[in-house]
């Protein structure tokens, strides 16, 4: 079987003030993935590797990884499109737990902020929803979202301003708020329109680039920002005791 | 699915004043995209390139077209809107090259568009009426 | 146990080290020269103002090969500016007939066409047509 170099980046907080990097060497073939060659070295090289990982089928979004400095899924990239071998780190942009194992409560806090779940005027009804396929396709590409931080980590103004939403929880709060069975958008809104909501980004684009899932949050915040300048103007021409509710 | 009640309060950010930037600067990137080519390659390169002859760009045709009631127009597509488009990009740039960011950096950013702009219209209206 | 996160360092070189970035970069820079393209145009808003004279300097002025440079290169920024700016458009502000979205490419050309359109309306204003007769 051939072999391939891999350059881990390795942080171990007992020991460690700043992250360095450790040389591997693995046995590939052509269905061997990034998570099977970190397997690899913690099984049979070095037990003391630390990553996350849980279903290898890019759907729990868990294994997040730098690959020659860009964001991927590891269980979704295969060794052989890498034969001059790679560089593995951990997620751009969030700090650093152990060797791959990022913090990203950060992005777990905004996801939070912004409700991404449905909001009901009142009690759930006791009869289903119902949906149309036009009322459907109005948010359903924003809704393969599973939460991997790949956007987080290719997405600079989250790094330079860790407060900004960033392009997952303003995906998902798009796509709450495009949902027909939804009326949470006045409270999602709220967080949209400040400074750290969708005025944080630049578009830069590369978010949507990144992103295992194609889920275009670039898309979304920008249309995002559309619907932030119209709830302004609206805000603008509501009667005051409308406002102060 | 959950209700509105059973919502944990949480506090409001301020209303960022943003929308006003960037509608500019969107109705200027237009205008940038738009206009910008044509006015470079006819008006301003073209004695140079050979596209116009100098009597096409003489005083009287000149003067006639860009005061014109409808020039105005031209001097917002042209000169104010790509104004704001520009200095909102030179705003965020300070940002992302970490040179500058807050209240000062913005009010220079905008301030001076604004200032320039009203120059042009000034003079616009001046040869205008 | 306590824990010890490293929070890596966002160096104000960041955007050089991803071809996105570069291309990021390049794209905010198109600026630059546009502003001085509309420094041109004010400039020449004031010399139409001032008179014959002061317009035909101006004219002259926009022959010295420093400035030639310069518009050219706002004219190249522009260029390339529309070209990120126009495939933008379709992702920002979806248009959609009935449940169908339009198809980008198509809203993409049409922004094309105007560039087009406006060219063609410009040389026309110039009295390009009687120049060519």
């Amino acid at each position: 079987m051939p072999t391939l170099a891999i350059r881990l980046q390795r942080y171990q907080p007992e020991q460690d003030n700043a992250p360095h990097w450790q040389d591997f060497r693995v046995e590939y073939d052509d269905s061997t993935s990034v998570l099977d060659a970190l397997e690899q070295i913690k099984a049979g090289q070095d037990s003391s590797l630390s990553y996350r990982w849980s279903c290898r089928m890019a759907i729990c979004g868990s294994c997040g990884v730098m690959v020659n400095g860009v964001p991927k899924l590891g269980c979704k990239t295969f060794l052989r499109d890498y034969p001059k071998g790679l560089q593995l780190a951990p997620l751009g942009n969030f700090p650093v737990e152990k060797d791959l194992i990022v913090d990203m409560s950060r992005f777990l806090d905004h996801l939070t902020a912004i409700k991404p779940y449905l909001i009901a005027e009142a009690a759930p009804p006791s009869q289903p929803h119902r949906q149309t396929p036009a009322q459907l396709a109005r948010y359903k590409q924003f809704s393969n979202c599973i939460n991997c931080g790949l956007c987080y980590a290719a997405c600079p103004q989250f790094g330079l301003k860790p407060d900004f939403l960033g392009p997952a929880a303003i995906a998902l709060a798009h796509r709450y708020n495009l949902d027909s069975r939804d009326s949470g958008k006045a409270e999602r809104m709220a967080q949209l329109n400040s400074d750290n909501g969708v005025w944080g980004c630049t578009f830069v684009g590369y978010c949507s680039t990144v992103c295992p899932k194609g889920v275009d949050p670039a898309a979304a915040v920008n249309q995002g920002k559309i619907a932030s300048t119209l709830d302004g103007v609206i805000q603008w021409f509501k009667p005051a005791k409308e406002q102060s509710k | 699915m959950r209700t509105n009640k059973q919502d944990t309060p949480q506090t409001t950010p301020r209303r960022s004043d943003e929308p006003i930037w960037w509608s500019l600067f969107s109705a200027g990137g237009v205008c940038v995209a738009m206009l910008v080519p044509a006015i470079a390659l006819l008006v301003l390169l073209g004695i140079p390139l050979g596209l116009v002859s100098a009597e096409q760009l003489s005083y009287q045709r000149l003067h006639a077209l860009v005061f014109h009631p409808l020039g105005l127009g031209v001097v917002l597509g042209a000169l104010v809107l790509p104004l704001f488009h520009a200095m909102h990009r030179i705003h965020h740039g300070l940002h992302d090259l970490k040179l500058a960011h807050g209240q000062l950096a913005k009010w220079l950013c905008y301030g001076s568009a604004i200032v320039l702009s009203t120059v042009a219209i000034a003079l616009w209206l001046l040869s205008a009426f | 146990m306590s824990r010890k996160p490293y929070q890596p360092p966002m160096p104000a070189s960041w955007w050089l080290k991803h071809p996105a970035y570069r291309f990021y970069m390049l794209r905010e820079a198109t600026v630059l020269p546009l502003l001085f393209f509309v420094a041109s145009l004010l400039y020449g808003l004031y010399a139409l103002g001032q008179g014959e004279a002061s317009w035909l300097q101006y004219l002259s002025w926009l022959q010295q090969p420093w400035v030639i440079a310069l518009n050219s290169l706002a004219l190249v920024a522009s260029l390339f500016h529309a070209w990120t700016f126009f495939v933008l458009f379709p992702q920002v502000m979806p248009l959609r007939l009935g449940s169908r979205t339009l198809p980008a490419w198509l809203m993409v050309s049409a922004q094309w066409a105007g560039v087009l359109l406006v060219f063609v309306a410009l040389w026309w204003l110039l009295g390009g047509l009687d120049a060519h007769q």
